[in-house]
């Protein structure tokens, strides 16, 4: 297994995940995309720390645990907004909330 | 090992086809952890045991089951409008479009072939996390307990403050 | 008394009198009055001690007023020949003009405001004069400029007044934009604001170091633009009729000795300067012939008396610049004198006649019988005389020696036109005098003038014996005696004396004399002719052609050509620059802003809100920027 094997599956994590943003109107489906992606990036760093000749091994990992820690407060927030939207509109179709458009 | 990280790989990618194609909200959430469970394990053969169990604890063991909490709150009913085929054709071609584009990005950048080069015991350890963490990323890490305490709050004041307008 | 201390007094009598005029005494007439009556005094005593009593060489009074590095600035006084002639001859005429607005002003409303103008008015005037530095003459050149606005426009609920003050002030300004460009230059040039200085070194044979011919043609052109502004000679003549609009006083005031005087004396002041600009001054000398005969044709179809004193002032203005540009410095300040003294005088006249007659037209001053009024008939007399320049009379000798002057040099041209203008000034001035004096049953044959209306000052006639009130009679009388006895040869020698150039003090022969008085006495008898004898048609000779007479009524049609050409052109201009303020800059801001609401309005049409769209565009432009980093 090399790094380009790894950075394939990433590739096809992060696909997948822009997929699912772009295809789905349920905004928990949606954030599951972006949980996706968020993993393929962390699964990057790994990959890279790993195989490539780095001076401090620690910094990919430290990287990871950065995206953990945000993937957690973005979900903290994004969970709330979307329990907000249902409550309003007793939906969370994302094609509901346009009120961004010009 | 090979073997160990080609079903990691696969499962990863399982996971990930079941969170993106599933219909319905919560069997997706478990395609997704499905993933980042075979994530997980492929952060320990790479050689970072620590990652490999904060992502299980955080990812897995936070995160999806607020997802999960998430969507039995909102959609009691499961019921969804399904997505258009003309929107999953768009986004599939935008996707693999991407896929295609990054792919022959990586296919051309000439990276290091062959195997990993041999653990440097010292470097993998948590202390060795730790006096990283502690020392040159420590103002980082602080602004991250910062964002993470701002997000508590923000989700606690944006929830709260709407409820309570909804109520007057 | 020192000179320093009495030059001081001179200079800031009439500035205290304004300020405690204005601040305090505005609403308190008598007050004023008597306060600006004492400024005026001792200014006159002042100036006129300073005269009697010269230093042998030019005086300092000065008083630092700022340092900059290594130049000093000063304010004060510079005593030599030439400012204290000026300053006395202003001295006097304001204190005459003083006394004689306390009858002609006495039931005026803005009695306490106009004294307290007249003593602003003698303090620039004084000021100017006696200026030591180029800055302190034209800080105060620009002050007479606005003491002439203020008194011009003093009866401001008249439009007509108000229009005539502004056509000063802007005609001025006009040529002052010209002087100013001029001072600075000659500041880049000779490095020093010292008028003494500046004078020692253009007066030096041959043209200063570093300065080719051109560039002080260029500086005296510019200068000259001053001149042509303030005295009143052609293209920038018009404003000086219309200036009659302000009280009779102010007229006086006006024409004889201060604003119009201002620009002669800055000519005389720089006349070192202005002579070594030999080609410009053929040029100034043809525009001051030209100017004088311009004036002269006007002043002989003027019914309105001030307007014909007014016509009159540009034609003699024309006289005293061509004496200077003749190379005579004597020739022109004494001239200035004696027409300082003279036109006062014959504007207190007419201002007598009109506030007795209630009228300005000379026909109907006549015709109720003006010459009913000893006193004034007697300076009319006097002063018509010495403007004619009959001889003996102040007029004669001035022009004579500005006649000579022209003589000398081989002027030939410039000469017979400044006879010309000479002929017809006796011919003008003896119809006037002809007309208030001796008025027949044709003298209604005379239409009114067409441009500017006939009013009298006040409007209305004072009724009661038929004379002028006391305060107006004496300076009347003081001036006549000195149009009469000023110009004598004995006056000229002291003032070129006094001004270093005895040379210049020309006597004629009797037979050069006889050109110049067969001239004006042929202009006096074409004037018997038409207006004095008993059956006398009293029309006029250019009556006989109705078109010239018309042309002439309407001062050449200038005053129209300006309204049709310059102002209609300079209205267009500022239309233009209007339009551009608000379309172009304006516009243009405005375009910008509007233009980024549309961009912004349109772009925020391409956002749905979707955020699937938006998700879609970004990796696109992702995909297509690394797809061309990779391939490319």
């Amino acid at each position: 297994m090399n790094l380009e094997s790894f950075l394939l599956l990433a590739l096809i994590l992060f696909s997948l995940g822009l997929y699912a943003v772009m295809s789905r109107r349920n905004m928990i489906a949606i954030l599951i995309g972006i949980e996706l992606m968020l993993n393929a990036a962390s699964l990057n760093f790994m990959a890279f720390n790993r195989f490539l000749p780095v001076e401090d091994p620690t910094v990919g990992q430290i990287f990871v645990l950065f995206i953990i820690g945000l993937a957690a407060a973005e979900v903290a927030i994004a969970l709330s907004i979307i329990l907000i939207v249902y409550r309003q509109r007793k939906r969370i179709d994302v094609d509901d909330i346009t009120e961004l458009k010009g | 090992m090979g073997g160990i990280t080609g079903l990691l790989m696969a499962l990863a990618v399982a996971g990930g086809l079941l969170a993106v194609s599933l219909k319905n909200v919560l069997h997706a959430i478990f395609g997704l952890a499905l993933t980042l469970l075979a994530v997980a394990g492929l952060f320990a053969v790479l050689g970072s045991p620590f990652v490999a169990t904060m992502q299980v604890l955080i990812y897995v063991g936070g995160i999806t089951v607020a997802m999960v909490f998430a969507v039995m709150l909102s959609t009691v009913v499961q019921k969804h409008a399904t997505e258009s085929p003309w929107r999953r054709a768009g986004a599939a071609v935008v996707a693999l479009g991407f896929a295609v584009g990054v792919g022959m990005v990586i296919a051309a950048a000439g990276l290091p072939d062959g195997p990993a080069p041999e653990l440097v015991a010292d470097a993998w350890t948590v202390r060795q996390i730790g006096t990283s963490l502690l020392g040159d990323y420590n103002v980082v890490f602080e602004v991250l307990s910062v964002v993470l305490l701002l997000a508590i709050i923000g989700a606690i004041v944006i929830s709260r403050h709407e409820g309570e307008e909804k109520q007057s | 008394m020192s000179h320093a201390n009495l030059a001081v007094a001179t200079l800031l009598a009439p500035l205290i009198a304004f300020a405690v005029a204005l601040i305090g005494f505005r609403k308190k007439h008598d007050i004023a009055a008597a306060i600006a009556i004492l400024g005026g005094f001792v200014s006159l005593v002042g100036s006129i001690w300073l005269l009697l009593d010269p230093a042998p060489t030019a005086e300092l009074v000065t008083a630092p007023w700022f340092q900059v590095g290594g130049f000093k600035l000063e304010f004060g006084a510079l005593l030599d020949g030439r400012t204290l002639l000026m300053g006395a001859v202003v001295g006097l005429i304001t204190f005459c003009i003083l006394i004689y607005s306390l009858g002609y002003m006495k039931d005026d409303p803005g009695k306490g405001r106009f004294f307290a103008f007249l003593g602003l008015f003698e303090w620039s005037m004084l000021s100017f004069a006696y200026a030591p530095n180029l800055l302190q003459g034209f800080i105060f050149w620009e002050l007479v400029g606005l003491a002439s606005f203020l008194l011009i426009g003093f009866w401001y609920h008249k439009p007509s007044a108000v229009a005539a003050a502004k056509k000063a002030f802007i005609m001025t300004r006009i040529g002052d934009v010209g002087m100013f460009v001029g001072l600075i230059l000659l500041f880049g040039d000779v490095h020093t604001l010292d008028i003494l200085e500046i004078g020692s070194i253009f007066g030096a044979p041959g043209l200063p170091e570093g300065l080719s011919a051109g560039r002080v043609e260029l500086l005296a052109g510019l200068l000259f633009l001053g001149v042509m502004g303030k005295s009143a000679q052609f293209p920038l003549h018009t404003w000086l009729p219309d200036a009659m609009e302000g009280p009779t006083p102010v007229s006086a005031l006006l024409h004889s000795a201060t604003m119009v005087a201002a620009g002669v004396f800055l000519f005389a002041r720089f006349h070192e300067l202005f002579m070594d600009a030999h080609g410009l001054m053929t040029l100034v000398l043809a525009i001051a012939v030209f100017t004088a005969i311009l004036s002269s044709t006007m002043a002989m179809v003027a019914n309105d008396m001030k307007k014909i004193l007014a016509f009159s002032s540009i034609s003699q203005l024309g006289f005293m610049i061509m004496g200077l540009a003749a190379g005579s410095l004597f020739a022109g300040l004494f001239h200035l004198m004696t027409h300082a003294l003279f036109k006062a005088l014959l504007f207190m006249t007419a201002g007598a006649y009109i506030h007795h007659y209630g009228t300005n037209d000379i026909v109907a001053i006549g015709r109720a019988g003006g010459r009913k009024m000893r006193v004034t008939t007697l300076g009319l007399f006097a002063g018509g005389f010495a403007l004619a320049g009959v001889p003996i009379f102040a007029g004669f000798w001035s022009k004579e020696v500005i006649l000579g002057a022209l003589h000398h040099d081989g002027y030939m041209v410039f000469l017979v036109g400044a006879y010309i203008a000479a002929f017809m000034t006796a011919y003008y001035t003896f119809r006037m005098i002809f007309l208030v004096v001796l008025p027949n049953a044709n003298s209604d044959a005379i239409v009114e003038e067409p441009a500017g209306a006939q009013h009298g000052d006040h409007g209305h006639a004072h009724h009661g014996p038929d004379k002028a009130p006391l305060p107006m009679r004496l300076p009347i009388g003081l001036l006549s005696i000195g149009a009469v006895i000023a110009g004598l040869p004995f006056f000229g020698d002291a003032v070129a004396g006094l001004l270093g150039r005895p040379e210049e003090a020309h006597h004629a022969e009797i037979s050069e004399m006889i050109l110049p008085v067969a001239i004006v006495l042929a202009g006096v008898a074409l004037a018997w002719l038409d207006f004095g004898a008993k059956r006398a048609p009293q029309r006029g000779l250019v009556a006989w052609f109705p078109p010239l007479e018309r042309t002439l009524k309407n001062r050449w049609y200038i005053d129209a050509f300006y309204r049709r050409t310059v102002i209609r052109l300079t209205n267009a201009f500022a239309g233009l620059m209007y339009g551009a303020e608000t379309r172009g800059f304006d516009g243009a801001g405005d375009a910008i802003a509007h233009g980024t609401m549309k961009v912004g309005v349109g772009t925020a049409k391409s956002h749905t809100g979707r955020l699937p769209i938006f998700i879609g565009t970004a990796v696109a432009i992702l995909a297509i920027v690394s797809l061309s980093v990779a391939l490319f």
